[in-house]
């Protein structure tokens, strides 16, 4: 028993205190969590536009080439893996950019976003077609019905599965060391292979992912709450 | 005011409405009868576009509204309607439902958007339900507040399509006076319905269309009591 205990002592010691290894599990963590903002933030607006002309040209008729280039765009990024589509970016389309973090946020950005197109053209498409006709009957331009009157109840609606898509995008980083970054993984990885010790390395990083998307969770289930006032009796 | 020359709607080979001319003076309440299908919400639709018409032309105010320069946003403005199913904005508080349209084209500053709100909404009797939502009033509260709604626009016309249909019986009166409040005032209304008694009561002018046609038009008391179209014959027949 007392050299299990030894074992641990040793372990967590050679894991996180000697040469300061912890510093290398907090840059991988801030690394982590920077990329899958970003990549967040540059997925959603990319999919709102998509999902617009999509939209748009379905029930228009017009802007039929970029609508063709949005199929073309959520072909490629949804039919392909995604760690294939970082090393693309980081070989090729971005080889230009020396920042690693800057092509993985581009590359996990660009991929959410064919994700989060899908997710918020179900959700404008789930609004009440006389919604917009209320906005337009009220002289309201097709743009302002839909910022004011669409996207916010297509928001409410889609909402859980934009969660969802939200915490795959934070675990999805994960593979990002497979371009020269220090995500998260990437580092517990790399004091795993100098350790000859997976333990505490793995494990470690298993329970921050896990309470990193708990809180995500806890998040989402608070907007939730809050955008459901309007539906309360 | 509003002028409809040889107005044709088809939806692929289904021939919705078949070469109508109107014509609406300013001040008229018409009402529009007939069977389902037989064209009265399309040709009510088409009058501010919300359909877009196959063949013909619409003159609004001077204004040819079906040609593709004609800004039908503007247009829109000075058209109010109403819908069957309200179409409030449910994600909106009542007060916002009313403000949205006049703040967003700058018509009015939040402020005096507000003030013409609530004074609407306390003509109507529905001033505490203000800071509300749309699903936690009844339809005929909803129907009347879509009204108030379209009203701050401060319309020169309002096209009414079937706005008491959805309705539970007892909420049609609440609905029914507040559009009769709102003839009485003077406003121009075109009105599809099948509320005969409120023809009857409100209209200057009664329309039956059938397939597509306006097959007949007379003032009320002719239109009901005798109704020369066969067709409306046995319609009125069925509906009295």
């Amino acid at each position: 028993m007392e050299a299990f205990f030894d074992y641990l002592a040793t372990s967590f010691y050679n894991t996180f205190i000697y040469q300061n290894r912890y510093l290398l599990f907090l840059e991988g963590l801030g690394n982590t969590i920077l990329i899958a903002i970003f990549a967040t933030l540059i997925g959603v607006i990319l999919g709102i536009l998509v999902a617009i002309v999509r939209v748009y040209s379905a029930q228009t008729g017009k802007l039929k080439w970029l609508d063709w280039i949005c199929s073309v765009y959520l072909a490629v990024i949804r039919g392909t893996p995604t760690v294939v589509q970082l090393m693309i970016a980081y070989f090729m389309i971005f080889s230009f950019i020396d920042n690693t973090i800057l092509v993985s946020v581009l590359a996990f950005g660009i991929n959410s976003g064919a994700y989060v197109a899908e997710i918020v053209r179900g959700g404008i498409l789930s609004v009440d077609k006389g919604q917009t006709e209320a906005g337009r009957s009220l002289g309201l331009s097709a743009a302002t019905t839909m910022r004011s009157i669409v996207l916010p109840q297509a928001f409410k609606s889609c909402l859980p599965s934009l969660g969802n898509e939200f915490i795959t995008i934070l675990k999805e980083t994960s593979v990002a060391g497979y371009i020269p970054v220090m995500d998260l993984t990437k580092a517990a990885d790399l004091v795993r292979s100098r350790t000859m010790d997976p333990f505490f390395s793995l494990i470690s990083i298993a329970l921050v992912y896990l309470v990193l998307v708990l809180g995500m969770n806890a998040i989402f289930k608070a907007i939730e709450r809050r955008m459901a006032k309007s539906d309360r009796r | 005011m509003i002028d409809v020359k040889n107005l044709s709607k088809t939806f692929g080979d289904n021939h919705v409405l078949k070469d109508i001319t109107e014509h609406i003076d300013k001040g008229e309440k018409v009402v529009i009868v007939g069977p389902s299908g037989s064209g009265k919400s399309t040709f009510l639709r088409c009058l501010n576009l919300l359909e877009t018409p196959t063949s013909g032309e619409i003159w609004f105010e001077g204004t040819k509204i079906t040609d593709p320069k004609c800004n039908v946003d503007m247009l829109r403005r000075k058209m109010g309607m109403v819908f069957q199913h309200f179409n409030l904005f449910p994600h909106l508080t009542i007060l916002d439902n009313i403000t949205l349209a006049p703040v967003k084209l700058k018509l009015a500053t939040k402020e005096q958007a507000t003030q013409n709100a609530m004074q609407l909404l306390g003509r109507i009797g529905l001033a505490d339900k203000a800071d509300t939502y749309p699903s936690m009033i009844s339809g005929g509260q909803k129907q009347r507040i879509a009204i108030v709604r379209a009203l701050a626009m401060n319309p020169d016309v309002m096209l009414f399509d079937e706005p008491t249909s959805a309705l539970d019986p007892e909420m049609v009166g609440e609905v029914l006076s507040l559009m009769k409040e709102l003839a009485d005032d003077g406003m121009t209304m075109v009105v599809v319905t099948h509320e005969m008694g409120f023809a009857r009561e409100v209209a200057t002018r009664c329309l039956f269309m059938d397939e597509g046609s306006i097959m007949e038009q007379a003032p009320p008391e002719e239109f009901f009591s005798h109704p020369k179209n066969p067709r409306l014959q046995d319609f009125l027949s069925k509906v009295l």
